[in-house]
């Protein structure tokens, strides 16, 4: 055993001392001055002690760093008292009518926790304006105070002070002029009776932004009635059209499903569509046959189909339109544009000839959409520039930026003792004149509308008014010392069964009309002469219309369905006519288009530095601008961008081109197929002989012989036979461009607004856009036959032709079943559903934007910026009343994700539950997406492919029916049906 | 101990002794910077503190800075990604595959090409995080557990791929790196005084791992090295096959190819080689290395640039080919469109810098002059930088619909980002020459020892 060391420190301690056992017990040798140290004397008395003062730093360390770290917080409060017939979460609807003195429309509005989000077709259908009319009524441009001489003011102040006046007018005999748009209600009607009885010298003008008066007074003329015929292009086996724009702004919605109907190659045959024009128009894009003319030739040639009919020699430009109108009379219709009575009497006399009326059109069942009087507005201005008017009050109008003679107007205005304007803006008229009193929104507004004859349609307001404007209707009791519209209203219709109505949105009702007399004046005649010279005429966008819209950044980023440009209005010019001037479009670095400037003279009026846009279609020697831009006093997404095209006027111009370059805002840039097989087409007799003409599916050479791509194939199938299976059908014939479904898509699924800037950079967020396409000369064909090199063959097949057929083809996620987008995403942020839709989970996303790299259709869109919440990107969703139209059941994206179209989820997940609490099956008639109920010639199609009884099932089955890119073998769930068009 | 052949030319010139080679290798760590250094490094440190604030740009307000859009979704960012990734490959391949092919040549450059490589992925690996729209969640890619619920990875994706792929890569080449330094920084820790240079003594120390150059230490040495070039060599070919699938995996008419794989690391040899000589010919300058980087080197760089350049040409060629070949209109379509379309001068450029140019070392003269190899190999550089442009932008530009079709152009953040990668390299390279030996000298004197030439010249 080892002996344990013993270890000692000195001698005491070996020796053990017991100074060495007391030194242990204590720590330290010597007391430690602690209090010296300290120095205060007093810390020992504080009442805080050490366990406190860590509590104190841990707690405000803890709070500091809390502080630091909070998120922000949005508040939702609930209501105090619930209303009765609001749940939170679920949407009421509310059939109402749409009417801004420009479009009609019956319509069913969605609201949600009683905000109007979105307007679908209820009686009639719906365009692009319509659309997004919901947005302009959260426009905070909107006056939010009545006004007088520029300056806020209150009701009752205002009212007081009018009423005086328009009594001192009274006395002194004096004039008063109602200047309104074309009034369809029958109250406001009577309500503008009531004030002529209350105020004696009354007289109602009506005028139109763009005028149909000269129609009106043909029809008079002719026929004995101041009043539109209704048409039925449903009924017509020819249609001619000069100039008139049937499917796109001409008259009404509704011309567009009736034309689709006349045009369905199911039945074997088709409607024969002849457009006559000068500038390229969406109903022209989808005629069979179209011919180009200058519009002073329009007369003449008219004039010249009128005698062909009668037995004379036809024009070779219309001989074989005179001969299909000759063999088909009584199921034709013969439509113009001209605000010439005397043309449109000839058109009257061509109808009358071919017995079409009370056949296809029909003057004893009349349309009331538009009843403007030219004459009248003219011999107002000479009255107010004559002194002759006391009071003017406008309604629904926009005189100072409408009239060609605007000037003229501006300067009666100030020669009237009071001038009263119920615009919803301070707009260019408003501003001129001494009292602002804020009409209310259609949305926030009750009324009535008759557009056609036995025809009404109520409006009913869906949401309180947002500001503190007054509707046009009580304004007008309010000075005649009266109140309460509503009740006014409901006595105007007694004997209807009120409830019923304002729920329905409509009833009909027997209406007398106006004895039509037979056509009995002289027809008159025109040389079918040619001016020489540029002309110049006026068009309408579809996005824009008159204007009235035009704050409405949804509108304004509404690329033209033709000219694919938004943000703009610019000169369209054929190419032939450029060259002449020597004038080009080119593409900048990247990919943005610019174009040369000229300064254009037109009835006397010059614009300088106006862009021009090369645009097939165009006839040569013509340009043409579309109205509703150049406004000042739109508001700030409105103002400034182009040029007023209502002053200039139809006429001859003189052009002049100027240095400088101007950049345009295209979604898209290049305008043909480039010979490839995206929109397939056929004719009509190829289609009846063929019923896959057109349609032969893509092949691949294999070891087993020819097989589709479907069947040659690496992906394992998901077995879809059961559950719900999501497809979506587009039908290329019925498909006309209209944008109605660009526009639903865009108040539906919260698409972001981008501007002119980004869209030049290829920046716009559009999850559904309407490809078109124009043919080229140059084909496949002739490049084989003429043995023309590949190089050569696809530098001229980029460029479209003189007078091109186009192609519409709205194109949005496939929701493909083996997605490339999907095997790409490193993080699975998109993936498939059982139900066929392609998901996109934003909050997974990190943006490599590998998927929309490898989408072949190109319809994933990034996010580049944060659009919302952004100064830098000032539209809706930057502002705290335009946020108010988002879809709550729709994220608002951030920054840095991918977003696209959804197949509108959200809209599919509601009808399901609602189905699953009902305990019945998904309707067919429920299956609905934004773009498919939005459509007005049912070209979408969308519903349960399982479904046996459902549409959609039958159109997959269809032989005109292909998947776009089927060689990929994507296998997508949307699917298109091949173009047929009724040409040899 | 190995065999000298007489009729082969020496490696190294000056006659050094091993002491010589100690002081030559030591002196740049030891010494001051010259001028040279000085100027390079402000430049390279000014692009860098530029690109830097181009990306916290980039970061702040979105990928909209750039000049990307809705068709070209990718551009400069993947561009600069498989530029840098390709340069980085020469180092692998000359530090891995020469040395299991007992290449003697690569023992001046392998050390600096090996850096090179290690900087150059470094600058890669910033694109796939800063071209993300949210690279706040880039560890999104990355399959760790998560409290998302069963969320993991899309292992089907080629850039979760190229995650692991760029990883693993980075990981080995800077393992395989520091392995080599150690011998060397034990030189450099020997050769510091504790008095004047405690700091610098101790920090060597430390690197050096204890290293004491006992026989024991320098048998693991060699194993583990050969060990290591053997796990670095299959990466020299998987990293860019890796990468090349982000293309060929797709749909993309121009991308969707089989010819990928090889053709992208064919090129990216060719490109790395390029960037070797164009450091290694400025180094040797600025470092005086020019007894150890010889014309030698240089010529043998020179015949792979040759060989892989050829090579490349001959995949361009076949792509041509095959999609003639083909059939399908669109893949037609696409190449007609690089050749003559809006980008032809992308194209042009491409062909005539990584097809033509290196055709001139047939030359002798050309490929054993300095000059001339700088100037080509600046000539490969942007030849190779155009190569990933075309692929990637004249392919996505023009696809299936022509309604999507448009054009790119670079904003000026997208050029700052650039310039500034090539910034921090230089400035991580700059620092590196000043800091690192930046020739594996205890490598290098063992082809001394072999030409015993000191003896041979005393007779």
């Amino acid at each position: 055993m080892t002996k344990a060391k013993k270890y000692w420190k000195g001698l005491a301690e070996l020796n053990n001392d017991p100074l060495v056992d007391k030194l242990k017990q204590n720590e330290f040798v010597e007391e430690i001055p602690v209090d010296e140290f300290l120095g205060d004397k007093e810390l020992p008395a504080s009442s805080t002690s050490r366990r406190d003062f860590l509590k104190f730093l841990g707690f405000s360390t803890a709070a500091a760093t809390l502080a630091a770290c909070e998120t922000p917080i949005n508040k939702a409060i609930p209501y105090v008292i619930k209303p009765e017939e609001i749940t939170p979460g679920v949407a009421n609807y509310y059939a109402t009518t749409m009417y801004d003195g420009h479009d009609y429309a019956s319509v069913l509005v969605k609201t949600r926790e009683g905000r109007p989000i979105k307007i679908d077709a209820n009686k009639s259908a719906t365009n692009a304006r319509i659309q997004a009319s919901v947005l302009s009524l959260y426009d905070s441009s909107r006056l939010k105070n009545p006004m007088k001489g520029g300056v806020d003011t209150d009701w009752s102040t205002a009212d007081a002070e009018i009423i005086a006046k328009l009594n001192e007018i009274k006395e002194n005999g004096g004039k008063i002029a109602i200047l309104s748009s074309t009034i369809l209600s029958p109250s406001t009607k009577q309500l503008i009776a009531d004030f002529s009885a209350a105020y004696g010298n009354v007289s109602h003008i009506q005028m139109d932004a763009v005028s149909y008066s000269g129609m009106l007074d043909a029809n008079e003329a002719s026929f004995g009635v101041r009043v539109l015929p209704t048409y039925s292009f449903d009924k017509a086996e020819v249609i001619v059209s000069f100039g008139a724009d049937f499917l796109g702004n001409w008259l009404s919605t509704d011309h567009a499903k009736q034309y689709v109907t006349a045009r369905n190659p199911k039945n074997g045959k088709m409607a024969k569509h002849y457009q006559v024009e000068s500038t390229l128009s969406l109903t022209g894009s989808n005629a069979d046959d179209r011919v180009q003319i200058k519009p002073s030739e329009q007369a003449g040639l008219l004039s010249n189909l009128y005698s062909a009919l009668n037995g004379g020699t036809a024009d070779s430009r219309i001989a074989k339109m005179a001969n299909d109108l000759a063999n088909n009379a009584g199921k034709s219709i013969v439509v113009c544009n001209s605000n010439d009575a005397q043309v449109q009497t000839l058109v009257n006399a061509i109808n009358n000839k071919l017995g079409n009326y009370e056949n296809t059109m029909s003057l004893s069942n009349p349309s009331y959409l538009k009843q403007g009087n030219d004459a009248e507005v003219a011999a107002l201005l000479e009255e107010m520039n004559a002194g002759k008017i006391a009071a003017l009050i406008t309604y629904n109008v926009n005189p100072s930026y409408t009239l060609q003679n605007a000037a003229a107007y501006n300067a009666g205005l100030a020669k009237v003792g009071l001038t009263i304007s119920t615009s919803l803006y301070n707009d260019e008229s408003a501003a001129k004149m001494m009292y602002a009193c804020p009409d209310n929104h259609n949305l926030e507004s009750w009324g009535d509308a008759n557009p056609s004859n036995g025809v009404y349609t109520l409006m009913q307001p869906t949401i309180s008014p947002l500001f503190k404007g007054r509707q046009f209707q009580e304004s007008m009791m309010a000075w005649m010392g009266k109140s309460d519209y509503h009740t006014y209203l409901q006595n105007t219709y007694s004997s209807i069964d009120w409830n019923k109505s304002v729920h329905d949105g409509y009833f009909t009702q027997n209406q007398a009309a106006s004895t039509v007399s037979s056509f009995a004046v002289a027809v008159p005649s025109f040389d079918l002469g040619k001016a020489d010279g540029i002309e110049f005429e006026m068009t309408e966008k579809i996005s824009m219309g008159d204007g009235s819209q035009s704050n409405n950044p949804w509108l304004q980023e509404l690329p033209d369905p033709l000219s694919r440009a938004c943000w703009d209005n610019y000169l369209t010019m054929s190419a032939s006519t450029a060259r002449d001037l020597g004038i080009t479009n080119w593409n900048v670095s990247n990919g943005a288009l610019n174009g040369n400037m000229v300064n254009i003279t037109v009835n006397g009026t010059t614009y300088n530095n106006v862009p021009v846009m090369i645009q097939p279609g165009q006839a040569v020697g013509t340009v043409a601008m579309a109205v509703g831009y150049g406004r000042t006093a739109a508001g700030k997404c409105g103002d400034g961008i182009g040029f007023n095209a209502f002053t200039l006027g139809n006429g001859t111009a003189t052009l002049e081109v100027v240095g400088g370059e101007y950049e345009f805002a295209a979604t898209q840039l290049h305008h043909t197929m480039m010979g490839r097989d995206i929109v397939k087409e056929t004719t009509l007799a190829d289609f009846i002989n063929d019923p896959y003409a057109g349609n032969h599916q893509v092949t691949y050479a294999t070891h087993d012989g020819f097989k589709p791509a479907s069947e040659v194939t690496l992906w394992d199938e998901f077995d879809h036979s059961t559950g719900h299976f999501w497809n979506m059908s587009i039908d290329l014939t019925s498909c006309i461009g209209c944008s109605a479904c660009v526009i639903s898509c865009h108040a539906e699924n919260n698409v972001p607004v981008v501007g002119k800037e980004e869209v030049r950079k290829s920046r716009d967020m559009h999850w559904l856009r309407i490809d078109r396409y124009f043919s080229s000369d140059m084909t496949k064909e002739l490049s084989a036959e003429e043995k023309i090199s590949a190089i050569t063959m696809y530098a001229e097949m980029e460029e479209p032709s003189g007078n091109p057929e186009t192609v519409f083809q709205p194109v949005m996620c496939q929701h493909c079943n083996h997605a490339p987008c999907e095997t790409v995403c490193p993080v699975a942020a998109t993936s498939h559903g059982s139900e066929g839709q392609n998901h996109m989970a934003y909050n997974r996303c990190v943006g490599t934007r590998y998927c929309a790299n490898n989408c072949p259709y190109k319809v994933r869109r990034f996010n580049w910026f944060q659009y919302s919440d952004n100064d830098k990107f000032d539209f809706n969703m930057n502002d705290d009343h335009g946020k108010m139209v988002l879809n709550p059941d729709v994220v608002v994206r951030s920054r840095g994700v991918i977003e696209k179209c959804s197949m509108c989820i959200q809209k599919i997940q509601e009808i399901k539950l609602d189905a699953k609490k009902a305990g019945t099956r998904v309707a067919d008639a429920d299956a609905q997406t934004a773009c498919s109920s939005a459509c007005p010639t049912n070209a979408i199609v969308f519903g349960d492919v399982n479904d046996d009884t459902h549409q959609v099932q039958a159109m997959k089955k269809d032989t005109r029916s292909y998947a776009l890119l089927e060689h990929l073998n994507t296998d997508p769930s949307v699917f298109y049906q091949t173009k047929i068009r009724n040409k040899a | 101990m190995q065999k000298e052949a007489e009729i082969r030319d020496p490696l190294i010139l000056g006659n050094k002794s091993f002491h010589d080679i100690t002081k030559d290798i030591s002196k740049p760590v030891e010494g001051k910077a010259n001028k040279y250094w000085w100027i390079l490094f402000s430049l390279s440190m000014v692009l860098f503190i530029w690109g830097v604030l181009c990306m916290a740009y980039t970061i702040g307000t979105g990928i909209g800075a750039w000049g990307l859009n809705k068709t070209v979704n990718w551009a400069w960012d993947i561009t600069n990604f498989v530029w840098w990734i390709g340069i980085g490959h020469a180092g692998t391949l000359i530090s891995a595959v020469l040395l299991l092919f007992r290449q003697k040549w690569r023992m001046s450059i392998n050390r600096s090409a090996e850096a090179m490589t290690i900087f150059g992925v470094a600058q890669a690996a910033l694109f796939p995080l800063i071209h993300m729209g949210r690279p706040w969640l880039a560890y999104y890619v990355f399959p760790i557990p998560n409290q998302f619920g069963s969320l993991w990875v899309n292992f089907n994706s080629p850039l979760l791929w190229d995650v692991f792929a760029i990883s693993t890569y980075f990981s080995v080449s800077v393992v395989f790196w520091y392995i080599g330094l150690i011998p060397d920084f034990a030189m450099l820790r020997d050769r510091m005084s504790a008095k004047t240079a405690p700091m610098k003594k101790q920090l060597y120390s430390f690197l050096s791992f204890g290293w004491s150059g006992k026989a024991k230490h320098w048998q693991r040495f060699e194993e583990v090295s050969l060990v290591l070039a053997g796990l670095a060599t299959p990466l020299v070919f998987s990293v860019h096959s890796i990468v090349s699938m982000d293309f060929a995996t797709s749909v993309i008419p121009g991308w969707h190819t089989t010819i990928f794989p090889p053709y992208f690391v064919l090129g990216a040899l060719f490109s790395g080689f390029a960037m070797v000589e164009t450091l290694l010919i400025i180094m040797r300058k600025v470092v005086n290395m020019e007894a150890y980087i010889t014309i030698k080197h240089i010529e043998y760089m020179n015949i792979i640039i040759l060989l892989t350049g050829s090579l490349v040409g001959t995949a361009y060629i076949t792509e041509l080919f095959m999609s003639w070949y083909s059939g399908v209109e669109f893949e037609q379509y696409a190449f007609l469109n690089r050749a003559t379309g809006p980008y032809w001068w992308a194209y042009a450029i491409m062909m005539t810098c990584n097809v033509l140019t290196p055709q001139l070392y047939w030359f002798s003269s050309i490929r054993k002059s300095f000059v001339a190899t700088f100037i080509l190999s600046i000539f490969v550089n942007i030849g190779m930088w155009f190569e990933r442009f075309v692929i990637i932008v004249t392919s996505l530009h023009r696809d299936f619909l022509p309604s999507s079709w448009t054009m790119f152009s670079p904003s000026f953040i997208d050029i700052g980002i650039y310039l500034g990668t090539i910034g921090f390299f230089f400035v991580l390279f700059l620092l590196y020459a000043r800091t690192f030996p930046v020739i594996a000298q205890a490598e290098l004197k063992s082809i001394v020892k072999s030409s015993g030439s000191e003896y041979k010249n005393k007779k």
